[in-house]
């Protein structure tokens, strides 16, 4: 159980590999592993989002996930999110509206923001409260996000025409 | 100027890119060794047998160690930072929360009972699950109510009690006389549920021991590192000019992270005996179990009113829950910030009150954003709305009539607390406006008419806030100093440090510190940085808690850099060969008055180190550090109004609309104080509807050990929020600014609660515990149709 092996993906674009153990968790092999310190685990029994990255497009909490089931698959993580010079849109707003306090949950609700923008570019005030409602933050009561997601749903889609 | 803008955050990005710098990111160059604990599964037990032969041998293992180790090393307890007498005089029955049980006895589920260090977290784990240990268990209680009754079980039967002490304050004939006098009485049995603080990022320490130079250092999720080096004297007998703590990047604190928490000395204990560095990271478990809880009072209120509804005097008795042992500050929460505080935002002749503090078999208790405020709010709270009720008085007008006029301050309490500023009226008349409070009402007939239950609630209070000054807070029994510290120094080149005893851990003191920091300086924003959580870089603090920074660290940011320009200005009168006096400093530039002579900042701070040139009893340098011994306490106040919706079919509760109204002094980033009562607001909104530190009261057993039993709010529990503001100044600081971290957690409670009841009256329901849980709602209101057949 506790053989290494090593895993094989793509994070953020880039071709990674380290060892991990079969029960290694992705949240661990991202943090530990690859020395993406970026991904936070908050609870590790899937409830907070805080871990939250995608994979394959799809938002996952890498805390309930091993880290030989991401073999060869594309993960993105917060690192990834933004270029050297500028930011992602989702991330300025949460900058411009005050969508974080402490930042620890950040993170995983920018990823999970990211999945919603990407597959409803269109998304509503209900539509974003309900999303990011998969993920726990102590610190901003939550307006602040859902005011951040909507600014860059409207920035994105105005780029976007 | 920059105070009163809303800049935005200058630690962002980090945060935003991935680049925070929690304790759990911190690698060193040597390998990090990880640290499992035993826990004790019971609520009480004699523990008669702990063997770790098993354990030793396993892979990885580096060191196990137990009670008896520990008292074989000789190490020391933790120590009460704010413990308070008995009003008797005599010292309280303290028993401090222990790191490691050495006494053969766990008196609370979760009490550490060995440790294990390994190579990595899981080898640890499994090491940590090949201990032995053999309980026998004993009679358990972990309900306050509970606790002084006869035949309850005693947690520490040396003290022939449960009862850790009795206080009492007030005026009590006259409080008595005003009951026995009144026209009314209203009494409520509001006891506040026992909650915790749940941040995020659970604790984490990380130990290192440095045994060339003999140093050691704790990085650790902390809100004040200066008193973590303090209590590490106590604890591993370490002096403090031996140890550095660092607190980076902390994801949220409220309080729970101000303790010396078991595994923090435990961890840097375990690097001493392996050599190694040693990290913890809690497990969400550990921590909802470990992390300090809160609240937690059973209450018994009384108030008297007149025929018109003033209320002429209120009684109390709080069973105060200590848990099983004293935490470092809890003693504070059940005296200094409960009675101080129970005016409210009211004019009340006659204010009593008893606590006693308790012991049960339950996690210890400590301060948890508000501290004291959130439950004494709620209880006078109740009291008013059931009075307005039974009285046949609209809430809100009965509220006004009580409310402490603006030509009353400086406001002196029954109590005895001086509120330096205020205008609770205006608060109020700008939260009837806000809210369009007849509208509401109008609505709230309409829908019963249809078989629809809508509730308006509302507070309105006073908060004690910026804990300082340092006489007041020793004489309501603090043993440390409640000061803060800043050091503002200036390098050659004009660019700026300021070193804060303050921690930020997502109030956003890189902003706010730097905009105070500028202002004073004449300087651009980017030309500061700020340095806070280290205690080999800061020269002393007293840390974030109490909502005290901006008016302590944030004054001595103030007034170091005050000294700083006083200096700078010597030197550059000397340099343009006039009078400091007639110097003006603006921009970067020091310009003689009237005249185009002018010199850069940064010549005068160069000249300051490099310079022969100056005045004979100028000294060398251009850096000032200013210990901040406020005036006074702050004193924000606020109102708050909400709509509840309560579905008749299942009982649930909808937050429809909140406002809240705020009086906080000065606004230094107005941004940044949205965001704190939002939050605040969203801390005491889930205390009221759906957060509980559940224990199985037969067994002990806790019953909240995952963010599945522990609700905490989401996006969807909550609504967007309503804010107004009415600013006093403070008194007590320059800056006239008050704390604003706790205003929210410590109103929304019992407006909430207020709202429920406001929404169930007319069913006969008068009280329902908190949370208010669907469950209990349905079942309050069963009851209550069931007492008017
Ligand atoms: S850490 Fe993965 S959901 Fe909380
Ligand atoms: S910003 Fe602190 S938990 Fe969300």
């Amino acid at each position: 159980m506790t053989t290494p092996r090593t895993v094989e993906l793509v994070v953020n674009g880039e071709r990674r590999a380290a060892d991990a153990e079969p029960r290694t968790l992705l949240s661990d092999f991202l943090r530990e592993g690859l020395g993406l310190t970026g991904t936070h685990v908050g609870c590790e029994h899937g409830v907070c989002g805080a871990c939250t990255v995608l994979v394959d497009g799809q938002s996952v909490r890498s805390c309930l996930m091993l880290a030989v089931q991401a073999e060869g698959s594309e993960v993105r993580t917060i690192e990834g999110l933004g270029g050297a010079d500028d930011m992602h849109p989702l991330q300025e707003a949460f900058w411009e509206k005050h969508g974080l306090q402490c930042g620890f949950c950040t993170p995983g609700m920018l990823m999970t923001a990211v999945e919603l923008l990407e597959s409803t570019p269109g998304a509503g005030m209900d539509e974003i409260r309900e999303a990011i409602s998969s993920n726990l933050c102590r610190c901003t009561g939550y307006q602040t996000i859902v005011e951040a997601v909507q600014a860059a749903a409207e920035r994105m889609q105005g780029e976007g025409q | 100027m920059y105070v009163g803008q809303a800049i935005l955050r200058r630690e962002d990005e980090r945060f935003l890119r991935g680049r925070g710098h929690y304790v759990e990111d911190i690698t060193l160059d040597e390998p990090i060794a990880h640290a499992a604990f035993v826990r004790s599964p019971h609520a009480h037990a004699a523990v008669t047998r702990v063997d770790t032969a098993r354990a030793v041998g396993m892979p990885g293992v580096l060191a196990v160690l137990t009670g008896a180790d520990w008292t074989a090393a000789g190490y020391g307890e933790a120590e009460g930072v704010w413990p308070v007498k008995d009003m008797s005089g005599a010292d309280a029955r303290t028993v401090n929360r222990p790191f490691i049980c050495t006494d053969g006895v766990v008196r609370c589920v979760g009490e550490i009972v060995a440790m294990v260090v390994a190579e990595d977290r899981h080898q640890a784990q499994d090491a940590a699950e090949a201990i032995a240990v053999d309980y026998e268990e004993k009679p358990a209680n972990t309900i306050t109510a509970r606790a002084l009754d006869p035949d309850t079980p005693l947690v520490h039967p040396a003290h022939g009690t449960n009862e850790v002490l009795v206080t009492e304050h007030g005026l009590k004939e006259e409080t008595e006389a005003a009951l026995a006098r009144a026209h009314h009485v209203t009494e409520v049995v509001v006891p506040t549920n026992r909650v915790t603080a749940a941040s995020i990022e659970p604790r984490c320490y990380m130990g290192h021991h440095d045994t060339v130079n003999d140093r050691y250092t704790v990085w650790t999720t902390n809100q004040a590192p200066h008193i973590v080096r303090r209590y590490f004297t106590k604890s591993l007998g370490i002096p403090e000019h031996k140890l550095r703590v660092i607190a980076p990047d902390v994801g949220g604190g409220f309080g729970m992270k101000l303790y010396h928490y078991p595994e923090e000395p435990l961890v840097l204990w375990g690097a001493i005996v392996s050599r190694r560095p040693v990290r913890w990271v809690g497990t969400r478990s550990e921590c909802l179990l470990g992390d300090t809880h809160a609240r937690d009072h059973h209450t018994v209120g009384r108030m008297a009113f007149d025929e018109e509804g003033r209320i002429l005097g209120v009684k109390f008795e709080t069973l105060g829950a200590f848990g099983a042992y004293e935490s470092q500050w809890n003693a504070s929460i059940t005296n200094a910030y409960h009675f101080t505080m129970l005016s409210l935002a009211y004019d009340i002749p006659a204010i009593h009150t008893t606590v006693r503090g308790v012991y049960t078999n339950a996690t210890p208790v400590d301060a948890y954003r508000g501290a004291g405020r959130p439950e004494t709010i709620y209880q006078v709270e109740r009291l008013i709305e059931n009075g307005a009720h039974e009285m046949g008085i609209d809430p809100l007008e009965l509220r006004a009539r009580n409310l402490i006029p603006a030509e009353k301050f400086p406001y002196q309490t029954a109590i005895g607390i001086i509120y330096d500023s205020g205008d609770p009226p205006a608060l109020m008349e700008k939260a009837r406006a806000l809210c369009d409070y007849d509208a509401l009402r109008a609505e709230q007939a309409a829908l019963r008419a249809e078989g629809r239950w809508m509730g308006i609630g509302m507070v309105a209070f006073f908060d004690m806030a910026g804990a300082g000054p340092v006489k007041m807070m020793n004489d309501l029994g603090a043993k440390i100093g409640c000061y803060d510290v800043a050091s503002v120094r200036v390098h050659p080149d004009g660019r700026i440090t300021v070193f804060a005893g303050s921690h930020s851990h997502g109030q956003g003191h890189e902003t706010t510190w730097s905009q105070i920091a500028a202002d004073r300086l004449g300087c651009d924003i980017d030309h500061i940085d700020l340095v806070e959580g280290d205690t080999d870089r800061v020269p002393m603090g007293i840390g974030t808690w109490g909502s005290r920074s901006l008016s302590t660290a944030g004054m001595a940011v103030y007034t170091a850099a005050d000294r700083v320009v006083a200096k700078a200005k010597r030197m550059a009168a000397h340099m343009l060969e006039c009078a400091a006096e007639d110097l003006d400093l603006a921009d970067g530039e020091f310009t003689v008055k009237g005249t185009d002579r002018k010199l850069s900042f940064a010549e005068v701070a160069n000249a300051s180190y490099h310079s022969g040139d100056r005045p004979a009893d100028l000294e060398i340098g251009l850096e000032e550090t200013s210990f901040f011994d406020p005036a006074d306490c702050t004193y924000p106040s606020a109102v708050h109004v909400c709509v509840v919706l309560v579905d008749p079919e299942t009982c649930a509760v909808t937050l429809r609309d909140y406002w809240a109204v705020d009086d906080v002094g000065t606004v230094i980033n107005p941004m940044v104080l949205h965001g704190q009562v939002h939050g605040g607001l969203v801390q005491g909104i889930g205390q009221a509807l759906m957060e509980e530190c559940a224990y199985d009261p037969e067994s002990g057993q806790y019953l909240a050990g995952t963010f599945m039993d522990y609700a905490i709010p989401h996006a969807e529990d909550v609504p967007s929020f309503g804010l107004d503001s009415h600013f006093t100044r403070a008194l007590g600081n320059p800056l006239g600014a008050k704390g604003a971290g706790e205003s929210g957690t410590i109103g929304a409670p019992g407006c909430v609660a207020n709202g429920v009841i406001d929404a169930l009256w007319h069913l006969g329901v008068r009280q329902i515990t908190q949370p208010m849980t669907p469950k209990k709602i349905w079942r309050a209101i069963e009851d209550a149709g069931r007492a008017q057949q």
